[in-house]
């Protein structure tokens, strides 16, 4: 055979690990972007439709100053951080768990030189990225709308990849236990969705009654809006006297629980 | 998961190229793997039957260092492929028993992006697929989604993939099942022509014919047991005389059978009776006395062994 003669390195060695990992990166990339309009439209559109109505639309019949800032603006930080959270939380919920039981593309790359490491630390930087992806189109419609107001908003593509990354991480966490899909919408339902409505998407948290923001400052979430508030609407618009320990606390979120959502599901997959 | 960082024995490299001592697994309470040991020679084809549950997946993905032993000692190439994955699994190939193909992209691309695992990029990469899709026949459905293939095509195009990385060692788990006999045929001159070229095969299969045709050595797999081993006519000639009458049993058999003075080797599967013998005289002796039809005799053959050594009963 011809085509198996011609082999020219007799041994061959494996990639090396950045490699390895960016190759899974790679993979996801190229699936998305495959049909990346019909896979990104609603993603794009929803929070169009949500600081539309949302902002402008009730906005107007709210004729209060959140924090010296128009209610749309208010909320800015809050849809930010919903964008990355959602995208990043559904491919490591559905996405992950289809590519588990249905698709078993993990099996397939665990017979390359890839190890279940390298899949998941590809994988969840494959998350972040979308979290970074949304994150960018939607604070420039934000910027479009006039509701980003200081140049540290260069900086949210990387709070969007930060908060993708925490929640890639727990999401990561959620699927190496659950047993069939319908599992998931305990989980959007129940935590996700609570978690933002609680931690400064529609109100400021700090002016609910003192026992109530102490719950509200210890859920994930408010660090992560409070992040994004100091990017769109500057620092002098956070909410509490100790908001930049926020930021701090969101790379350690991204950090410790990617690393436990990695591992996870690395066991979870060689057993 | 220490691929990098192992101190793990590193074995010159020998004319075995895997080899198993006393490797166990269990799932649970489940012995899945109970202390195998073989040893596979490079270039040979080494055929790995067993009934199903036998455990031929998971010593396989043992090999393939994708699964972790509970105890005893592999090597392949001279490695420990669990504590050397990355370097071991860069060098095989491996058909998996379910295709996991991405259905997320289309023919080329599947490949494209397998081969990217390897680190095979660029022109290289490009080649190797044209390559790869021609040797299989696939040629011309590079942009054919996956959902579009038929079986035989899912799997020539798994075995193509497994090829991407010029690998030493090819594991394939039953890669003609389910498959029309134009596929598998197609399949084994694929596997004797990468034989004939030193490719080292591990391949697990329900097919006795497949195995007796390609594979040097056999061995037999029974509950997590490698219960018995060697080239297929040995295996034959060590368990069974090399001629059989089989017959449907009746009453009258049952009764001839049971008045014989010299007692002869008789197996039944369900409602058929199998008797083996060195005499193909004696055995048409028989045919004309129980009034037999002679199509029932005929040479043993590896089936008979494996029916033989695993048990008539159904094992789940
Ligand atoms: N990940 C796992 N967790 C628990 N049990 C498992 C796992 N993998 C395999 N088993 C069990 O181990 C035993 C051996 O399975 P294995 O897949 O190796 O058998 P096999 O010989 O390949 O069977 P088949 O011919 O059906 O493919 C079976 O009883 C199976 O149910
Ligand atoms: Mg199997």
């Amino acid at each position: 055979m011809s085509e198996m003669a011609r082999v020219t390195i007799p041994t061959h060695r494996a990639p090396p690990r950045p490699a390895r990992i960016a190759s899974v990166w790679f993979r996801h990339y190229r699936v998305y972007f495959n049909s990346f309009f019909a896979n990104a439209t609603p993603a794009v559109f929803e929070p169009i439709f949500f600081i539309v109505a949302m902002g402008i639309g009730v906005g107007r019949f709210i004729d209060v100053q959140f924090l010296g800032l128009d209610y749309a603006s208010f909320m800015a930080p809050g849809i930010l951080a919903m964008t990355s959270m959602y995208t990043s939380s559904f491919e490591a919920t559905y996405g992950t768990f289809v590519r588990l039981r249905y698709q078993n593309t993990y099996d397939a790359m665990l017979a390359t030189p890839l190890t279940a490491r390298d899949i998941f630390v590809g994988e969840l930087l494959w998350c972040s990225t979308k979290g970074l992806l949304f994150a960018t189109i939607v604070g420039m419609v934000l910027l479009a709308f006039g509701k980003v107001l200081t140049p540290w908003s260069i900086l949210i593509p990387l709070v969007g990849f930060l908060t993708a990354m925490a929640f890639g991480g727990l999401s990561f966490l959620v699927t190496s236990i659950v047993l069939n899909m319908n599992h998931f919408q305990f989980y959007f339902t129940l935590i996700l969705t609570p978690l933002i409505f609680f931690s400064g998407l529609a109100f400021p948290v700090h002016t609910l009654p003192r026992s109530l923001s102490y719950v509200a400052y210890s859920l994930p979430m408010f660090h992560v809006i409070e992040t994004f508030r100091m990017v769109t609407s500057g620092y002098r618009h956070v909410t509490v006297s100790w908001a930049w320990v926020c930021p701090l606390l969101l790379v350690l979120m991204a950090l410790v629980l990617g690393w436990l959502g990695v591992r996870r599901m690395a066991r979870r997959v060689q057993r | 998961m220490s691929e990098s960082t192992s101190t793990a024995t590193v074995r010159p490299e020998s004319d075995t190229v895997i080899e198993l001592e006393r490797v166990s697994k269990s799932f649970g309470t489940l012995k899945a793997v109970d202390e195998v040991s073989l040893s596979i020679a490079r270039g040979s084809c080494y055929a790995l039957l067993g009934p199903n549950g036998a455990g031929k997946t998971t010593l396989t993905r043992i090999i393939g260092g994708v699964l972790p032993r509970n105890g005893g000692k592999v090597w392949v190439l001279g490695r420990d492929p669990w504590e050397e994955q990355s370097e071991v699994k860069a060098r095989l190939g491996v058909v998996l028993q379910e295709d996991a193909l991405d259905e997320d992209l289309d023919v080329a691309r599947n490949l494209e992006i397998y081969g990217r695992f390897y680190w095979i990029t660029g022109r290289r990469l490009k080649e190797k697929v044209h390559d790869l899709l021609t040797l299989v026949n696939l040629d011309g459905r590079e942009r054919s989604q996956i959902m579009a293939l038929s079986g035989g095509m899912k799997r020539r195009l798994v075995i193509a993939r497994a090829l991407l990385n010029e690998p030493e060692i090819l594991l394939l788990d039953e890669p003609t099942t389910g498959l029309d006999p134009q596929v598998r045929q197609l399949i084994w001159s694929l596997m004797r022509k990468l034989m004939a070229g030193g490719m080292t095969i591990l391949l697990t299969t329900h097919y006795m014919f497949e195995a007796a045709e390609l594979a040097d050595r056999v061995g037999i797999m029974d509950q997590g047991k490698l219960i018995a081993e060697g080239a297929p006519a040995q295996l034959i000639e060590t368990y069974l005389p090399p001629f059989v009458l089989e017959f449907e049993s009746s009453q009258a058999t049952d009764l001839f059978l049971a008045e014989q003075a010299e007692p002869l080797l008789v197996e039944r599967h369900g409602d058929r009776t199998l008797i083996f013998h060195e005499s193909e005289q004696l055995l048409l002796d028989l045919v004309s006395r129980l009034q037999l039809s002679r199509t029932g005799l005929r040479g043993t053959t590896l089936e008979d062994v494996f029916l033989k050594l695993t048990g008539r009963g159904l094992h789940e």
